[in-house]
């Protein structure tokens, strides 16, 4: 066990902005190259930063184009993560006239839960975002533990809060929450729970998702 | 075994399917034969003395050896990411700070930088210096704390006791400038919440004096030690590629030669003008991951001499009145508290100042749509917030990459074939902060 | 342990009170529940600027058996409260809890479903200590008063727990 790993790269410290071997591609030709070579792939740069919009078919070619090919050299999967955006009229805020906050209001015909992936080159120093939108009724996709290891504990998390099913998953199980919980909490259609507080003048106030300031002001 | 069989004892017959045991343990290596391949699980935790926090492992042990090691984790999950989502932006840095709450400041750089990225803004040089000096104050403070706490599970307790002294003098710097010893929410989307006071750069230069001495201390009482040297080399061996596919960062992929630090590599917050060296070790096991924080300690050092050297005056705060909290705020006459100059401002002179402060505070600004991912280099690894905006005032969605949850995947892989005593060394190498694990 | 279970209720006992509540105050070994951010305070509690051995209590039983006070340092998740109650359980008489910081005390900022919203609904709590986290001396002074109020115990109410 000791002294038998494989000796890391000589490299000195890599200049600020490049990675430990030297040339990067530019956000650009990285868009333009993954386009080539996944036509049904969608990309978008925003912020500086790439996002590719994959189908989930395609998702596990994606990753493993993005770990094997010369140019991406994608050794790390950074970040693994799940957003809600339901279906049908989705309100964050209900009382703009008594809270002034803005209202928000949208109303999106099909569910999706989006899965972003965050693949990053530690040689060239470059990272892009893959996004795979499943629908949030029955979402499934498959595991890329084959291809990253370290995906194991972020699909279990993903898993636990989302409800999306990775097939070909090791283990997955509940990781933060109990073992018997019921529901996924990061849903938007799950409540935020909490407890009434008791403030003076015997007022119980509802935490911030069950509000209705109205009754509180009248 | 079976060879040396005395006449009088039993064949190899498992212990369950036994009418008679000697209880002279003449038949003992029968005993072990028959159960030769069963290994015992042992639970350690969450509440332990030594699993660094609420950590659950159970492990797989055969005799002394760990065969497997499972860690189970969710004990301290809050639900922080969930509760953003009902909070203004401004708010959420209260949330995210006691996340990882070992290097507070971190969460709130990164939050930040975030919220600004999302803006199109970026704050102010004297802030970005500011955010720098602090974030490297707060990497030693951690680095303390994981010398104070891993020196206590090895069993020198010293060592506890160095480490939080000198943690005082860090913490007493961050309650000068911020109000409170941990959990500051002092780094705020657009900058600082105030300004730093006017002795920060005395504070600072003291600590920068007492400190190298204290860190010499602590190589004079570890560095050559017998017992620490056995009970850390060669333990818990990670290597580069193993590393890549876990997505273990920090000390432990310098600990194992990569100098890979989110600092150089992707440089936020004013790290590319300042010259530091990215620690490297090349032994890959936990006396490498020592060092290389020890060392840590001095490079941070060093960052926070040259920030103080150059440190630019100007705001702390962006301009912009939608977005700034106020913060060039001085203290009231009664020493704590309201700057009768801001708030004869907005009260007596200006409706729209009033009205501004009043939907600031309320209300919050709204924040564009769109994503951002900001990986900043935390003392444990790579911190990286995926953060959504659907345009509202509140954010949409949070998702907080947090090293240690990422690390401790590896911590089966590197206790297997290890002693009980070992699993210790290991986790305590790690540096979980189960915070940051469970969120 | 308890003289409580070998004396009879009722019986005026004062003298022999005071001495052992005294005792029993003056070497209060608290078991080691640090949870999260609060946990930090109470190490540096026990550090040395301020000294908790000054009070005879550095010493954290990991055992709870041989400790007498549980000090819930931090959020505690519906995951661990069961684990918090059999801790407590197992405890032997008498025992006290401290809550520290506002998350034991009343679930803090966390108002959701994943925190347990104060300690007290699962173990009884005999001093409250808020704060986010609070500092050392804040706890130090949750601990003295906690003395005094051992001191100021009966026999019968020291029984009384669990």
């Amino acid at each position: 066990m000791t002294g038998d790993h494989a000796p890391a790269p000589a490299f000195g410290v890599p200049a600020p902005g490049r990675g430990l071997t030297g040339e990067a591609l530019t956000t650009e030709r990285l868009a333009q190259r993954l386009v080539e070579a996944f036509p049904g792939a969608t990309t978008d740069i925003q912020h500086g930063e790439l996002t590719v919009h994959v189908d989930p078919g395609t998702i596990i070619e994606v990753l493993a184009f993005c770990r094997d090919d010369d140019d991406f050299a994608c050794e790390m999967l950074a970040d693994l993560a799940g957003v809600h955006w339901p279906a049908g009229d989705h309100v964050v805020e209900r009382q703009a006239s008594t809270t002034g906050w803005p209202e928000y209001r949208t109303t999106r015909e099909r569910g999706v839960i989006e899965v972003q992936y965050v693949v990053r080159s530690v040689s060239r120093n470059h990272w892009l975002r893959l996004s795979v939108g499943v629908d949030d009724d029955d979402p499934r996709l498959p595991t890329a533990t084959i291809l990253y290891p370290t995906a194991n504990y972020h699909e279990r998390e993903v898993y636990d809060f989302f409800g999306v099913d990775f097939t070909g998953h090791p283990d997955l199980t509940r990781i933060l929450m109990p073992d018997d919980w019921v529901g996924h909490p990061h849903r938007k259609d799950y409540p935020l729970g909490g407890v009434d507080v008791p403030y003076e003048n015997d007022q119980f106030i509802p935490p911030p998702d069950e509000r209705d300031l109205r009754e509180v002001v009248d | 075994m079976a060879s040396d069989q005395t006449a009088g004892a039993p064949a190899v017959v498992h212990p369950d399917d036994r009418d008679e045991l000697y209880v002279d343990g003449a038949d003992w290596e029968t005993v072990v034969d028959a159960v030769e391949d069963e290994t015992i699980t042992v639970n350690m935790g969450p509440q332990h003395p030594s699993t660094h926090g609420v950590l659950r492992l159970v492990l797989e042990l055969d005799g002394e050896t760990v065969r497997k090691l499972t860690p189970i984790i969710g004990y301290l999950h809050t639900g922080i990411e969930k509760n953003a989502e009902y909070r203004t932006w401004v708010q959420g840095t209260t949330f995210f700070t006691r996340m990882d709450y070992l290097s507070p400041l971190f969460n709130e750089t990164a939050f930040s930088i975030g919220v600004e990225r999302l803006l199109g803004i970026e704050a102010p040089e004297r802030a970005q210096a500011v955010r720098v000096i602090l974030m490297e104050f707060n990497r030693i403070a951690s680095h303390l704390v994981w010398l104070a706490t891993g020196g206590l599970e090895l069993g020198s307790t010293t060592m506890m006791t160095f480490g939080f002294r000198e943690r005082e003098h860090v913490l007493d710097l961050f309650e000068s400038q911020s109000g409170l010893r941990m959990n500051h929410a002092y780094i705020r989307p657009g900058g600082l919440a105030q300004d730093v006071t006017d002795d920060f750069v005395e504070r600072c230069d003291a600590l920068l004096e007492l400190l190298p001495r204290k860190i010499a201390e602590y190589e004079a009482l570890l560095l050559r030690n017998p017992i620490w040297n056995d009970r850390l080399r060669g333990v818990g061996i990670i290597d580069a590629p193993t590393c890549y596919a876990y997505g273990v960062t920090g000390p432990l992929l310098r600990a194992a030669g990569v100098p890979w630090d989110l600092r150089k590599a992707a440089p936020y917050s004013g790290y590319d003008r300042y010259e530091f060296d990215v620690v490297t070790e090349d032994a890959c096991d936990s006396f490498a991951r020592f060092v290389v924080r020890v060392e840590e300690m001095r490079q941070s050092l060093h960052i926070i001499r040259q920030a103080l050297d150059t440190l630019p005056g100007g705001p702390v705060m962006v301009a912009d009145k939608r977005i700034a909290w106020p913060s060039q705020q001085s203290l009231g006459a009664d020493g704590i508290g309201n700057d009768p100059e801001y708030i004869r401002h907005i009260m007596g002179e200006s409706m729209e100042s009033l009205i501004n402060h009043f939907k600031l505070v309320t209300q919050g600004f709204p924040v564009p749509a769109g994503q951002v991912y900001v990986p900043v280099e935390s003392p444990r690894g790579e911190l990286g917030y995926a953060m959504t905006s659907s345009g509202t005032n509140k954010p949409y969605r949070v998702h907080v990459r947090d090293p240690s949850f990422v690390n401790l995947q590896a911590a089966d892989l590197m206790t297997r074939g290890h002693m009980v005593a070992d699993v210790i060394a290991v986790v305590a190498s790690l540096d979980p902060v189960m915070g940051g694990v469970d969120r | 342990m308890g003289l409580e279970s070998k004396l009879p209720h009722g019986i005026l006992l004062t003298n022999l009170e005071k001495f052992v509540n005294y005792s029993r105050s003056a070497s209060l070994w608290p078991a080691t529940f640090g949870l999260a951010c609060c946990a930090i305070e109470m190490m540096a509690t026990g550090g040395p600027r301020h000294d908790m051995s000054r009070f005879g209590m550095e010493v954290f039983r990991g055992s709870p058996r041989q400790a007498d006070l549980m000090i819930v340092a931090g959020r505690v998740s519906n995951k661990m409260a069961p684990v918090l109650r059999r801790v407590y359980d197992q405890m032997s008489d008498p025992k006290w809890v401290l809550s520290m910081g506002v998350c034991a005390t009343s679930g803090g900022m966390f108002n959701n479903y994943a925190l347990v919203q104060g300690v007290d609904h699962i173990v009884p709590v005999d001093m409250y200590v808020p704060g986010c986290p609070p500092r050392p001396e804040m706890l130090l002074d949750g601990i003295l008063r906690l003395h005094e109020k051992i001191r100021g115990q009966t026999f019968a109410e020291q029984g009384a727990h669990g």
